[in-house]
């Protein structure tokens, strides 16, 4: 190659690199980095964007160079010098982008894992989706809630399901989304890192309301206290114990199956509640020898241990026993034992 | 200057240099579709077999349908037989091979309806579970093709007996022997992956 | 030479014709017929996100606008108009009279007609809402539009195979003598590589829209949830088909560039065989890396990495092209016509959709932008930015062959400029919205994207005025411009050989070839004339 093409050449490269490494370092068209994933793949996003800067800026350069300074002379109607291919060129500019490319890959597959690695004693949330909202759960206490309170610093596993058609999980400050699939339970790791009120979007077209979706629920990440006293302040129960069990009776869904005239309940999928523990009463037989306390709470642990006769098994949830905390369950055996 | 003084044959030059024929080309090529759209209905049966408990499999009459599969398997070496008689010019010969390669492919298809009258009255139905919607629906369109098979076959015979084949002129007969022979081979993987494993 | 050939009657154009070259037109006008619908819905879509909370149209027809001006772009205007070009042009491009199969042809547009008005019709019994992708179980329920929809699909997808199956066996079988495969035209070779797509990809779409269709209809399980019915299957069956349809909307775009470069630019094409064997290998990767559209669906975390990698190397082949194109028209001498500068439009602008497609490839970049804004710009940029654009220059460069007539060049680059603005303003904002948390398909959104949406819409409403010029042009120039002559542009190719528009045959005689489509520079321009079959070799 000439000297002059030579130091063209290199100097090209060189203001393209220097380009490359400035839109890197100072382009930011992320939102707020809010979890570690984010600070991971922002930086993969931003090396990313120095690579594409440089390879459009390349590209549209030879582009833009070659149009003005190959235009046809004016009255030359001839064609040009005939170059049908440079073996050497095309090796080069097949190898290169597949070095690019294997590069990118690379270092994709590191975030990816990085972000991937679980810790011990992850906060658990359900993320239980449905035309058109969002419900957070958090077992092992009875918080059920539309927006999402989160401790900064403590990886959450959130197991992610769809009680009707496909959702998706998604806020961009945590820089992650995880589909919302009906009959399946998908898990996501999250580790917020900063404080802050953020929105939760819907990612995937689910129906008329898709777009509110998006626009309802919020996660808030805060301190480890400030979570600790929303979570018991949302899980607060009254202090009288026949309206705590009543509560509970509801803030589990027993309603939505069984009839119990004291909670105002009218659900026909399971048997009646009303007169449990009436010694003379329907389920009198049923016990099996147990004292009515224990067969209260086999009956919400272990559905299927005695089925009332003309109901069927497999219709009641058995995971109430991951469900409740023990000392809600008392109040609520409590509260059933107490319905003559 | 008219299209017909440009002989047909020139026309397709570069297919003769290639060897290739270019309404077998065809057929190739739409059987290709074919085996990717049963491609999908069969990813569609196995993925379901896979993670689904299937206990209706147990109903499945694999020797009924294994004698049906041999009828068919028949049937194929029938059409072989007519395209050799009809490459050494004897159009009887074909016309016999084809009606048997009819008659064939609809006592496949008797037996076809015979096991799904016979699994609805045991209550697998299209609707009553994932199972029955897929094996209907994958031997359903398996069946369709053969319906059509056996409409092509009598079509052919009654070219064949038009005088329309030669042993120098026959690409009909061939293209439809592709067709059939296709069927056949789609049903023994059906017969495998739905009554065999 | 060739004998002048009366202009084909108009009213040719509205029958049953088995010439390719009526086909062809056929498809091309349909096809634009409904890119303007298309195109409608999307300035109702434009107009209503103007104001984050704007009531114009309701969710629920919002929904069915935005899933029926994807499903009408890409199926009743995209895929239509390439396989126009290629019906009209292939055989002339390879010397013979017509299609293998004339009357199949004709048969694959006349499927379109059916399609399209079924589509249409599904707005009278409640349009399909659930997204031209139609996941399961929301396409399951929902309106009768719905069934339409499939049904619709179906046809075009059929229509679509019938069509390559003709392309494949033309090209293989009715080649003129000495055209052997390295000196088919790269338009040519595009058409063969995505029917390759066509015939393998089609197929699992139609069984997969027959099982909702099935499910719709007849009561079937196959996506019914609580019978065990699997949602990720149908996103397989579906994107196995439609990743490569992107391909197929694009390769064809792309042979139609190649062709452009050398014949403005007076120089072989760089690079020839490099470019033919691109689109090959283009077309078979792109049948693996389907699952790039379910990163965040649930799939086996395990499968996720291997898509990425086969999605990013397509990039190579992607990038042998460009820089073909770029070392084509380098050192040449470079005449900026409609068709020309379309065709570097289609460069700048696929660049961008291209290397925003290994942005979603990295899987960690993906699980933050899939089905965002960002996803929508990055479709448009390739698909509008590039097909359309390839599209464009196809329309200007073949236009005088196939009307005869040449078209008003001001007014064409008037139609680039508003293409080239337009398009950059209007899809170049939604990057940014997506990367700051827009997602797809809300017909309300967050105030804080209200800018990025304006000057979203201000470029639709650009691009919407920018097609005005065109049809214009189009239309008056077939009536009224001044007669092209057999080779305005001064090209090497068959087609370029005969008269504009070609005689009934094309060939008055079966032409012989004895040089490349692109040897400008080694003999003078329009030198290959096809030579009586006597001559011999």
């Amino acid at each position: 190659m000439k000297e002059r093409t030579l130091l063209v050449v290199v100097l090209v490269t060189a203001l393209l690199v220097v380009a490359g490494i400035w839109v890197a370092l100072n382009v930011n068209l992320m939102p707020a980095e809010a979890s570690t994933r984010a600070a991971l793949v922002d930086q993969l996003f931003r090396a990313m964007l120095g690579l594409a800067a440089v390879i459009f800026l390349l590209v549209e350069g030879l582009l833009l160079y070659s149009v003005f300074r190959f235009r046809q002379p004016r009255g030359d109607d001839g064609d040009a010098v005939p170059v049908h291919g440079n073996r050497a060129l095309e090796i080069v500019w097949t190898l290169i982008p597949a070095l690019i490319v294997i590069v990118i890959g690379f270092y994709s597959f590191r975030v990816l894992a990085a972000s991937e690695i679980r810790e011990e004693d992850p906060l658990v949330v359900n993320v239980r989706s449905r035309q058109f909202a969002w419900t957070f759960e958090y077992p092992g206490t009875s918080v059920i809630s539309s927006d999402l309170h989160l401790p900064v610093g403590r990886q959450v596993r959130f197991l992610i399901t769809s009680d009707d058609v496909i959702h998706s999980f998604w806020v961009p400050e945590f820089r992650v989304k995880r589909d919302a699939t009906p009959g399946q339970m998908a898990e996501l790791l999250v580790t917020p890192t900063r404080e802050g009120t953020y929105p939760v979007r819907c990612a995937e077209l689910c129906g008329v309301g898709h777009a509110a979706m998006g626009l309802s629920s919020r996660v808030i990440v805060e301190s480890d206290e400030a979570f600790q006293s929303w979570l018991t302040q949302a899980a607060a129960l009254p202090a009288d114990p026949i309206e705590a069990g009543r509560t509970l009776f509801t803030r589990y869904g027993c309603q939505a199956c069984h009839a119990l005239a004291d909670a105002g309940a009218a659900g026909a999928v399971g048997p009646a509640l009303d007169s449990l523990a009436d010694p003379n009463g329907p389920h009198a037989h049923a016990h099996g020898g147990m004292d009515i306390r224990s067969f209260v709470e086999q009956s919400i642990l272990e559905p299927s241990a005695a089925i009332a006769p003309a109901f069927a098994d497999g219709l009641m949830p058995k995971d109430f026993g991951t469900r409740i905390p023990a000392n809600e369950l008392a109040i609520l055996v409590d509260y059933l034992v107490a319905q003559k | 200057m008219t299209s017909h003084s440009i002989a047909h044959s020139d026309e397709f030059r570069a297919g003769r240099e290639l060897s290739l024929d270019h309404r077998k080309l065809g057929m190739w090529l739409f059987l290709a579709s074919e085996v990717m759209f049963f491609g999908g209905l069969i990813g569609t049966y196995l993925h379901y077999k896979a993670t689904l408990p299937t206990p209706e499999a147990a109903l499945l009459d694999t020797v009924l349908v294994g004698l049906n599969t041999f009828v068919l398997i028949t049937s194929s070496l029938m059409v072989v037989l007519g395209l050799d008689a009809i490459q050494r010019g004897h159009r009887r010969g074909l016309i016999t091979f084809l009606g048997l390669t009819a008659l064939l492919g609809a006592i496949f298809l008797g037996g076809q309806v015979y096991e799904f009258i016979s699994l609805a009255g045991h209550g697998v139905t299209l609707q009553s579970s994932v199972f029955g919607s897929s094996f209907y629906t994958l031997t359903g369109f398996h069946g369709l093709h053969v319906l059509i098979g056996v409409v092509w076959a009598l079509v052919t015979l009654v070219k064949a007996a038009r005088g329309t084949y030669s042993a120098q002129e026959h690409a009909g007969v061939e293209a439809f022997g592709l067709y059939w022979h296709f069927v056949d081979v789609v049903w023994i993987v059906l017969f495998t992956i739905i009554y065999l494993i | 030479m060739t004998t002048a050939t009366p202009a084909l009657s108009p009213r040719r154009y509205f029958g049953w014709s088995t010439d390719h070259k009526v086909i062809g037109v056929q498809y091309l006008v349909t096809s634009f017929f409904f890119f303007l619908v298309g195109g409608a819905m999307a300035g109702i879509i434009r107009t209503q996100l103007l104001a984050p909370d704007s009531t114009l149209v309701s969710a629920e027809a919002y929904n069915r606008l935005s899933t029926n001006h994807g499903s009408v772009m890409l199926f009743l205007w995209i895929l239509p108009v390439l396989a126009g070009l290629g019906n009209y042009l292939v055989p002339l491009q390879i010397g013979a009279r017509d299609m293998a199969f004339p009357r199949l042809n004709a048969l694959s547009f006349w499927l379109l007609v059916p399609a399209g008005l079924l589509m249409l019709a599904s707005f009278f019994v409640g349009a399909a809402e659930a997204g031209w992708t139609a996941y399961v179980p929301l396409s399951i329920s929902g309106p009768d539009g719905q069934t339409l929809w499939a049904v619709s699909v179906i046809l075009l997808g059929t229509s679509s195979m019938m069509g390559s199956i003709n392309f494949v066996a033309t090209i293989f079988t009715m080649r003129a003598e000495g055209l052997t495969f390295w000196r088919l035209p790269l338009f040519s070779w595009s058409m063969l590589a995505t029917s390759i797509l066509v015939l393998t990809a089609t197929p699992v779409l139609t069984a997969g829209l027959a099982l909702i269709a099935m499910d719709r209809l007849v009561g079937t399980l196959f996506f019914s949830v609580p019978a065990g019915g699997d949602p990720i299957l149908w996103q397989n069956l579906f994107w196995f088909y439609s990743h490569p349809a992107v391909y197929i909307m694009v390769l064809p775009a792309m042979g139609a560039i190649s062709e452009i470069f050398p014949v403005f630019a007076r120089k072989p094409v760089f690079g020839y065989r490099m470019i033919a064997i691109s689109s090959l290998a283009i077309s078979l990767l792109g049948l693996t890396v389907w699952a790039h559209h379910m990163f965040t669906s649930g799939m086996d975390p395990r499968l996720r990495v291997p898509y990425m990698i086969s999605t990013m190397i397509i990039a190579v082949p992607t990038g042998v092209k460009i820089f073909s194109w770029l070392a084509t028209i380098w050192g040449g001498k470079i005449r900026l016509d409609t068709p020309m500068l379309f065709a570097l439009g289609f460069i700048s602008m696929f660049l961008i959709g291209g290397i925003t497609g290994v942005f979603l490839a990295a899987i960690p970049v993906d699980l933050h932008v899939h089905d965002t804004y960002f996803v929508v710009a990055h479709l448009h940029f390739v698909l509008f930015g590039g097909s359309v654009s390839g599209a464009y220059a196809a329309l200007y460069y073949w236009y005088p062959k196939i009307t005869g007539r040449r078209f008003d060049e001001r007014l064409g680059k008037v139609h680039f400029a508003a293409n080239f603005i337009g398009t950059n303003l209007a899809y170049l904002p939604m990057f940014l919205a997506g990367l700051l948390g827009m997602p797809r398909r809300v017909v309300n959104y967050d105030p804080r994207f209200t800018e990025l949406n304006q000057l979203a819409s201000l470029g639709a409403f650009l691009l919407a005025v920018s097609v005005l010029p065109l049809l214009y042009n189009m239309i008056v120039s077939w009536v009224n411009g001044p007669k092209a002559g057999d080779n305005p542009w001064k090209a090497k190719t068959l087609e370029w050989q005969v008269s504009s528009p070609p005689p009934a045959h094309n060939f008055d005689q079966p032409p012989v070839v004895t040089e490349g489509p692109y040897d400008y520079g080694e003999a003078p321009a329009g030198s290959l004339k096809p030579s009586p079959a006597a001559a011999g070799d």
